[in-house]
């Protein structure tokens, strides 16, 4: 085992303070909150991405109408790629709190790989990667719900996309 | 003064000083603090914990590029983490103010909007994270 670093054990000591007597609060937040959050939108746009790349698969007939086609459901693939990105971020900054990280250790380094996730999803046109997508934002509704004390069903998204939709039982 | 007494001393200053950080409060020169909000990423996450210098401006001004913690203008008691920053162009505040923005500017509330904070708003310099 290595020997802890001065700045580790520094870092340790203030913890433990941190412990006996809370820090102040810094914010950084993007606006007066408003305290509306709700991780239905970043779904839908997860759903988008998928039913965009099932349209890609799809393809198929007149070249030069496939190839206008296809221009466009790329751009709206990456546009709600990039909507999931953006719907993450600010309930992973503005709602998630301290007590939140307690209850989900992994919280930090699982909104970070679906942001990663949600940037191939922007590369790629890969089927697998958009359901993979979709499934981390329904992890991620279940999560932001049960912090709330709120349970959650899974529910036919009743599109043609298929799929399904967490939502507050 | 003897050794004993000196080391003494020294020890009293360290267990004063250690007081005060636990105890936290304005008058202490370090500030513990968690960062709570998107608009200083990716420098600053949210939840991530800083220590904070109280006395950096004591006799410096802030310098465009510090990280530093003051009073929000619009909600009494509220603290934000900003970095000070140049004016933009045809904006010319009092040498006595300085101009904060969010790194991340799509998510922050910042001088855009507020405008520029008088210098006494600005409580200290984020110093490093822990």
């Amino acid at each position: 085992m290595s020997r802890p670093s001065f700045q580790n054990i520094i870092s340790r000591g203030l913890r433990t303070i941190d412990r006996v007597a809370a820090p102040g609060v810094v914010e950084a937040h993007c606006d007066i909150p408003c305290g509306i959050y709700d991780p239905h939108a970043m779904q839908i746009a997860a759903l988008s991405v998928v039913r965009m790349n099932q349209l890609i698969e799809a393809l198929a007939g007149d070249e030069g109408k496939t190839k206008a086609n296809l221009s466009r459901y790329i751009t709206v693939k990456e546009d709600h790629a990039e909507i999931v990105k953006k719907e993450a971020r600010i309930i992973w900054g503005d709602y998630f709190k301290a007590e939140h990280l307690e209850k989900y250790p992994d919280l930090n380094d699982f909104v970070w790989g679906m942001l990663k996730l949600a940037g191939k999803n922007k590369q790629e046109i890969n089927l697998q990667v958009a359901q993979d997508l979709l499934a981390q934002t329904q992890k991620f509704a279940e999560i932001f719900w049960d912090t709330k004390g709120v349970k959650t069903k899974r529910a036919p998204s009743n599109q043609a996309v298929g799929g399904e939709l967490v939502v507050p039982a | 003064m003897t050794r004993s007494l000196r080391r003494a001393a020294v020890a009293a200053i360290v267990a004063a000083a250690g007081l005060r950080l636990v105890r936290g409060g304005m008058a202490s020169p370090i500030g513990r603090y968690v960062v709570d909000g998107p608009s200083m990423l990716p420098a600053y996450q949210p939840g991530e914990r800083l220590l904070v210098n109280r006395l950096a401006y004591a006799f410096w001004r802030p310098a465009i590029g510090d990280v530093v913690v003051l009073r929000d203008p619009d909600r009494r008691g509220h603290l934000l983490l900003k970095r000070v920053s140049k004016a933009p162009d045809g904006f010319h505040p009092e040498p006595s103010h300085v101009f904060v923005l969010g790194d991340n500017a799509a998510e922050s509330r910042d001088s855009r909007a507020f405008g520029p904070v008088h210098r006494r708003a600005v409580i200290g310099k984020a110093w490093f994270k822990y």
